[in-house]
């Protein structure tokens, strides 16, 4: 018996300590209780909430997409190189990045400064500075100076979702991370953390002044277990279900006011961005430009990803993967555009975080993404190939036409509205 | 005060004596190792506000090689800046570098794309002479994407953080040895995504020291596979945090450096806790974020920060 046991414990595998494990990690992992090393109120380790987190999301010396790392030092980019990791919401070493480039003999040379690639996190022990061209959140008066890690994800990981559907901070204790395929499910007595551990109703970071409580709570999504990858092979699909556009305005509440309020008419997104049969159609037929054989079962395209418009997790968890073997593009009747059809949550090579570069007339020409060391570059706008590459997370050119046109078409296709 | 007799005066000097002496030990024990700030590394204009890279110190020489933004720049035993190359991305992407020792430096490169690595052999210049190929991989190895290189008696170490795999050829880049760390340390399948190694380098006799943030575990594993680990997350002295690099010594000790806590730990052969320094602050002593560590023979310490703060050189001081 005693042997038996032992045998028992020599065999038993190590368990890998999951930090935020869907809650809150160890206190004193982020907090120093009695040392002057601190900083602010919160006596956090780092010198500021996204520095503390970046200890452990950022990684020197990365080869490549690598597990939870979302920063790539300026130490590893080079000029001509790009950040090396390739999480779904884009690695925030684009904001490093400032491109300079001439679009014809006709006109002066342009640029696209580092701030306008995304998110601008502060994050002093990593060099991230504020935002210098928004004084605050476009569209709502989240201030610039205050956007961290925490401004989104709650690190004290109190919102939950439940065996019944429900999000809240209280109840049941967390047993688990709920982001991804393999997470555990809400049981009777154990709740799951919330996808990402985005903050919800009521979220507002202590550092933060002001009324700028969220109103909205996080979006029901499920991540593939590996998610920070190259896609030269095959996509990355995360499955959104629904909800991301509205906690988007948490602060951002003016970008893509409801139809009817007496805003400026913008894209619909959200619970009133359903696709409709048309744009279904155009969708699934879309393959490239000029090429409109797709069929519903095969066409998603990670580059445009889209709400399934249902929250059911299970379903969400089979449809979330690597290997390509759901594809299948939206529903006409539930899917719905969302912020992050066309963006990407952190940062990404193009302005405004966007998914592809929507400030020229064709994503790849000439069969390439770039006119790298040509003197006019008015498609790859300054970028290498390899950082245009990248910043299509590795997809070949190939894949597209070879003369590809803007990606809105994957929507938009002939006389759409 | 009560009076004591005499036996008793005589049993509480004794008392105290022990006590006495039992601090000391304490005392002695914790003073053990210490360390001083000396310099940064700089150069004619001043001192480099490096922000992370990797490092290597030449045991020999006592020059200290910086890998940043795919440039090698190398100091003198002063600290000043005497050589660099790479710059011009003639190498490929540089991920690291060893020493031989004849001079000839071993780098570890990639393509511009990352999609193939190599082995460039070079000499003393930084000049490559020729690529060493790597034979012999393993087939159950998959795609070896090695991250680290080291060299240690006539043996070239590749070893690849993600899939915590190591293999060691000879300087033909045959390899000899490979060795599955994940299986070693019995890790579950479902968490090798994020248990990533971050710190390497080698022990004196040629064992592998690594770590492992994500568990708070540094390593040792000897040629033969024995694996010894250490290391307790929290918050008290000597407990990890988020480590990132480890060292040895002259004398055998371990350093590890903690990115949370911005400190150098220093345990003994026997992983019990010495000493810490550096602490996080804007005083030249202090450190920020220490990424990297590197050590050469006369026992200064090399710290590559976050934060623009550079590379921090330290003199270890032992009792």
């Amino acid at each position: 018996m005693v042997m038996t046991l032992m045998a028992i414990l020599i065999n038993t595998e190590k368990t890998v300590s999951a930090f935020h494990s869907g809650g809150v990690g160890p206190c004193d992992a982020c907090h120093v209780m009695h040392g002057t090393s601190g900083s602010g109120s919160a006596l956090l380790r780092g010198s500021d909430p996204s520095s503390t987190c970046l200890h452990c999301h950022e990684r020197p010396g990365s080869i490549g997409p690598s597990g939870h790392h979302i920063s790539t030092p300026a130490s590893d980019m080079q000029q001509g190189m790009p950040p090396r990791q390739l999480t779904p919401g884009g690695d925030f070493g684009w904001l490093r990045k400032i491109y300079i480039w001439v679009p014809d003999v006709s006109q002066a040379p342009a640029t696209s400064y580092g701030d306008q690639h995304g998110h601008n996190i502060v994050a002093a022990d990593y060099s991230y500075l504020p935002d210098a061209l928004h004084a605050a959140a476009p569209r709502g008066t989240y201030p610039s100076a205050s956007l961290t890690c925490i401004s989104c994800h709650d690190p004290h990981g109190r919102y939950r979702r439940n065996i019944d559907g429900t999000t809240m901070t209280n109840g049941n204790p967390i047993g688990s991370s709920g982001s991804y395929v393999s997470s555990a499910d809400p049981q009777s007595i154990t709740s799951v953390g919330v996808y990402r551990l985005l903050g919800g109703k009521n979220y507002q970071p202590r550092s933060v002044a002001g009324n700028l409580a969220f109103l909205n709570d996080p979006p029901v999504a499920v991540a593939p277990d590996e998610y920070n990858r190259s896609e030269a092979a095959s996509q990355t699909r995360v499955a959104y279900g629904t909800g991301m556009s509205e906690w988007c305005q948490n602060c951002h509440p003016g970008m893509h006011p409801v139809a009817g309020s007496g805003a400026p008419r913008t894209h619909p997104v959200g619970i009133t961005g359903r696709i409709g049969s048309a744009v279904a159609n155009a969708y699934n037929s879309y393959v490239r430009t000029g090429d409109l054989t797709g069929s519903a079962a095969t066409s998603f395209l990670s580059l445009v990803p889209f709400e399934e418009g249902v929250s059911d997790i299970a379903s969400l968890k089979a449809h979330a993967g690597t290997d390509g073997s759901f594809a299948a593009g939206p529903d006409p009747v539930s899917s719905q555009v969302m912020c992050l059809t066309c963006h990407r949550a952190h940062a990404s090579g193009w302005n405004e975080a966007l998914r592809w570069n929507t400030r020229t007339e064709y994503i790849v020409y000439n069969g390439l993404y770039s006119q790298e060391a040509q003197a006019y570059q008015p498609y790859g706008q300054g970028r290498t190939e390899l950082e245009a590459q990248k910043a299509y997370y590795d997809i070949p050119s190939g894949t597209f036409a070879v003369n590809q046109d803007s990606l809105c078409h994957k929507c938009h296709t002939g006389a759409l509205p | 005060m009560p009076h004591l007799p005499h036996h008793d005066k005589l049993s509480g000097i004794c008392i105290a004596m022990v006590v006495l002496l039992t601090m000391m030990t304490i005392t002695a024990e914790a003073g053990t190792v210490s360390a001083s700030y000396l310099y940064s590394l700089s150069d004619h204009a001043g001192d480099i506000l490096y922000e992370g890279g990797k490092i290597f110190v030449d045991p020999e020489m006592n020059e200290a090689y910086v890998i940043s933004n795919n440039t090698v720049t190398v100091f003198n035993r002063t600290g000043l800046e005497v050589y660099r190359f790479g710059e011009n991305n003639n190498l490929g992407i540089i991920a690291d570098l060893a020493l031989m020792q004849n001079g000839n430096i071993l780098l570890l490169s990639y393509s511009r794309d990352y999609r193939n690595y190599q082995v460039l052999l070079c000499n003393y210049r930084g000049e490559p002479t020729r690529a060493i190929e790597i034979s012999g991989v393993p087939a159950g190895l998959g795609d070896f994407r090695p991250g680290h290189i080291a060299y240690y008696q006539g043996r070239i170490y590749l070893v690849d953080q993600v899939r915590l795999l190591a293999v060691i050829a000879d300087e033909h880049g045959q390899i000899e040895r490979h060795y599955d760390i994940f299986r070693i340390l019995n890790v579950k399948k479902k968490d090798r995504v994020n248990a990533q190694m971050d710190g390497f380098s080698l022990d004196r006799d040629g064992s592998m020291l690594f770590t492992l943030p994500v568990m708070f575990t540094a390593c040792r594993l000897s040629l033969d596979e024995k694996m010894d680990c250490f290391g307790q997350p929290g918050g008290a002295k000597g407990r990890f945090n988020v480590i990132s690099d480890i060292i040895t010594d002259n004398r055998g000790n371990y350093l590890v450096a903690d990115k949370l806590k911005s400190v150098v730990n220093i345990y003994d052969k026997e992983f019990t806790f010495l000493e810490a320094f550096g602490y996080r602050g804007a005083g030249p002593g202090n450190l920020t974020v220490p990424l990297r560590l590197g050590i050469d023979s006369r026992d200064r310490v090399y710290v590559v920060q976050s934060g623009r703060r550079g590379i921090s050189v330290f003199s270890l001081h032992y009792n």
